[in-house]
């Protein structure tokens, strides 16, 4: 998928920017690089990259602005990627409508890994009948989950959060997102709702003795579904 | 314009009580009146007995003007009497034989008394003039020396001063606590001090926001009369006024006193409000400034990192993969997880430090916070066997997820590099009494006994600590814990091993209770 993307890359560090480069390009992406907000808006406009990396803390404009800005007007996938570490600087990046957070620094695979996921979810990944992730096998059609060739019973709100991390598979999803989405948009605050169906999830959907945990906390943000790496 | 007021001419109540002022200008007006007959006796021989009426009369001017009405009245009715007994034919009789004289005395008698009146009405409306003047003054200085000072203290203690000389009284101050609780100390500005029970009078005219002790209806016995400092909206305190033991203090003087509480209590709440905003700034203030110096620190500690991070990865895919190489990638990339590991800490201990930590509780469950706890102590407890006793029936807890779980993941950490690889670490989490109790033990050495007060100090390295590590992890937790409103305790363990326990007071919710609801 990544044979033909075009990467761009908005930070103001050059040397960060000439390594992504380095990076970027060993996996096929053409990469392009702004150094400030207004430079890499206009690059996004007149370039259509299929991928943007944003770091939050640029000299003209904060991050989070730009990508305000961005959305008004591009679904672009973007990874932000800041050495700011807090909770609430992540969610308030993905409530802007970034698609991932990455903190500096980072390890590249992490990386790559996290730039695939958000750029599926684009080319149509939520659109497959079928959701394969280690042991555990999601048909869309028969709302049929089975772990390990066994077929588990979800309830609705069970298979309903389930689905909306398989799709977003990869990708981290805020509380927020999973509480409005399964619940309503009266539930955005009632987190204990989630815990209690995650736990039940977890229970169901997740082998205790496997090394792969499938279902990611991500302390303070929200959840990820983790596809583990398919083994050779 | 102030000058009107003096000690003497306001305070009432230095002087002896009304009934005894009066008493003694009753025995005056005699005198007078015994006088002036004396000196008539003296005149009448040459002048008649016709001016001797209007000797009287001056009498009774002279005596309206200075005296109050009850005596004036009474020297107007006995100098027409004591005329008519010894000067009026037949002398040394009240009977008057003529019937021109008889007019005359009751023409005098009338107009004596309604002179004395008269002259009486004249200065009381003086006095209460007089009275109204000395009130503005009074207001008008305390607003200058107390209202317009420069500082809140000097303010009060002008306002203690001011009350003391107008009134002739000793006064104090106890004023409201930023926590809106009254003070247990009466304020330094204060000229006397109140003993348990006026104090607890103080506090109940503080709670009920009414006068109370002397001089009103709750309290009558107390021997100082203490008065709500009233602000526009809050009370700001008690005043609380102690006369001389035998003197009282008159309604106006109360009012007075009252307004002056008034006064007090706004200018308080000014300064109150004034104060607050003013705190309110720099906390702001502060906390941008610690906020932006430790953005602008960890981004210029955590670039040049990822920096190498990302040039490493980069470089792996250049070289060609053989033994060496890959070790020599592996290393480095050890390296800098340590470092990073070190940037955290030091960058968190700030936090600490700065009181940068504001916990945000919601609903947390313990179990998915030990996962993501273990998750990030990986690289060092991998080659250890961690062992997690979760109670089944563990409720969800408020809590901050990633506080706790950075609390979590340093213990696990700690334990993984004081004890030796392969063995075990356990982990037990319960929550009882509200209470939330997490314990990590490992099968290390333990801690010395004598280094158990001190491990959990910042940069404090264990005597046999191994090399690495910067003594910040424990410091971290301990920070965290008290952050979260609870605490971390470490002992040692029979037959070896180190055992750290957090203790953290929190909410909890049943899941079953939840599933009822969901």
């Amino acid at each position: 998928m990544s044979d033909n993307s075009t990467a761009l890359v908005i930070d103001d560090e050059p040397q960060i920017r000439k390594l992504l480069r380095v990076l970027l390009e060993q996996e096929h992406y053409r990469t392009l690089e702004s150094e400030s907000g207004r430079h890499g808006l206009s690059e996004a406009a007149l370039r259509r990259p299929d991928v943007v990396l944003l770091d939050l803390g640029l000299p003209d404009m904060d991050g989070l602005a730009v990508l305000e800005r961005l959305r008004q007007w591009s679904q672009v996938p973007v990874l932000v990627l800041s050495v700011r570490d807090g909770p609430e600087d992540k969610v308030a990046a993905l409530d802007a409508g970034a698609d991932d957070y990455v903190t500096k620094p980072f390890e590249a695979t992490e990386l790559l890994a996290r730039l695939r996921a958000i750029q599926r979810r684009v080319s149509g990944g939520g659109e497959a009948a079928c959701f394969e992730a280690g042991h555990l096998v999601i048909d869309f059609n028969s709302h049929c989950v089975t772990v390990a060739g066994r077929e588990v019973k979800l309830t609705a709100t069970e298979y309903a959060l389930l689905k909306l991390l398989a799709v977003n598979a990869g990708k981290v999803v805020t509380q927020k997102q999973l509480l409005r989405e399964v619940w309503g948009p009266n539930a955005e605050e009632q987190s204990q709702y989630l815990r209690v169906y995650m736990m039940h999830l977890r229970k169901k959907i997740e082998i205790p003795t496997s090394p792969d945990r499938l279902l990611r906390t991500e302390s303070g943000i929200g959840y990820r579904l983790v596809i583990p790496p398919t083994k050779p | 314009m102030v000058q009107g007021i003096t000690e003497e001419s306001v305070s009432v109540s230095k002087k002896p009580g009304r009934k005894a002022v009066l008493f003694n200008e009753y025995i005056i007006a005699i005198i007078l009146t015994a006088l002036v007959t004396a000196a008539a006796a003296v005149l009448e021989p040459v002048t008649g007995y016709f001016a001797i009426a209007l000797l009287y009369l001056l009498l009774v001017v002279a005596v309206g003007m200075k005296l109050h009405r009850g005596p004036a009245l009474l020297v107007a009715a006995s100098s027409a009497l004591v005329w008519n007994f010894f000067f009026i034919p037949t002398r040394f009789s009240l009977h008057i034989a003529k019937i021109e004289d008889l007019m005359i005395f009751a023409m005098f008698f009338i107009v004596a008394i309604a002179m004395g009146h008269l002259t009486s009405q004249l200065r009381l409306n003086e006095m209460a003039e007089r009275n109204r003047q000395q009130r503005t003054a009074a207001l008008y200085e305390l607003v200058h020396e107390a209202g317009l000072a420069h500082d809140l203290d000097g303010g009060l203690r002008a306002a203690i001063s001011l009350t003391d000389t107008l009134f002739g009284v000793r006064a104090s101050l106890v004023l409201r606590l930023p926590d809106h609780s009254l003070a247990a100390e009466t304020h330094p500005a204060s000229s006397c001090s109140l003993d348990e029970k006026e104090y607890k009078v103080a506090a109940w005219a503080f709670s009920h926001r009414m006068p109370a002790g002397r001089f009103t209806d709750t309290f009558s016995d107390s021997r100082a009369l203490h008065l709500p400092l009233e602000g526009g909206t809050a009370v700001m305190g008690v005043l609380s006024i102690r006369p001389a033991p035998q003197t009282t203090i008159g309604l106006a003087e109360k009012e007075l006193l009252q307004t002056f509480a008034v006064l007090i209590g706004t200018i308080l709440e000014k300064d109150d409000l004034l104060q607050g905003a003013k705190r309110a700034e720099i906390i702001e203030a502060t906390e941008r400034l610690e906020r932006a110096l430790l953005q602008s620190v960890s981004h210029e500690l955590k670039t040049p990192l990822s920096v190498v991070g990302t040039g490493i990865s980069a470089l792996a895919k250049m070289v060609v993969p053989n033994e060496k190489s890959q070790a020599t990638l592996h290393e480095i990339q050890q390296a800098l997880r340590r470092l990073h590991r070190v940037i955290n800490n030091l960058l968190n201990m700030t936090r600490i430090e700065s009181g940068a930590v504001h916990p945000q509780l919601d609903w947390c469950d313990v179990g998915e916070i030990i996962e993501a706890a273990k998750d990030l102590a990986a690289d060092v407890v991998a080659s250890h066997r961690v062992e997690v006793d979760l109670d089944r029936s563990l409720p969800m807890v408020r809590i901050d997820q990633p506080l706790l779980e950075q609390c979590l993941s340093n213990l696990l950490l700690n334990a993984g590099s004081n004890s030796a690889a392969g063995s075990e670490i356990k982990l037990n989490a319960r929550v009882a009494d509200e209470r939330l109790v997490i314990s990590v033990r490992d099968e290390g050495k333990g801690v010395a006994e004598w280094e158990l007060p001190h491990i959990f100090e910042t940069f404090y390295r264990g005597a046999e600590a191994r090399p690495g590590g910067t003594g910040l992890g424990l410091a971290i937790v301990d920070g965290f814990t008290r952050a979260l409103g609870g605490s971390v305790a470490a002992a040692n363990k029979r037959p070896h091993g180190a055992e750290f326990v957090i203790t953290i007071p929190v909410e909890t919710l049943r899941p079953d209770v939840m599933e009822k609801l969901a």
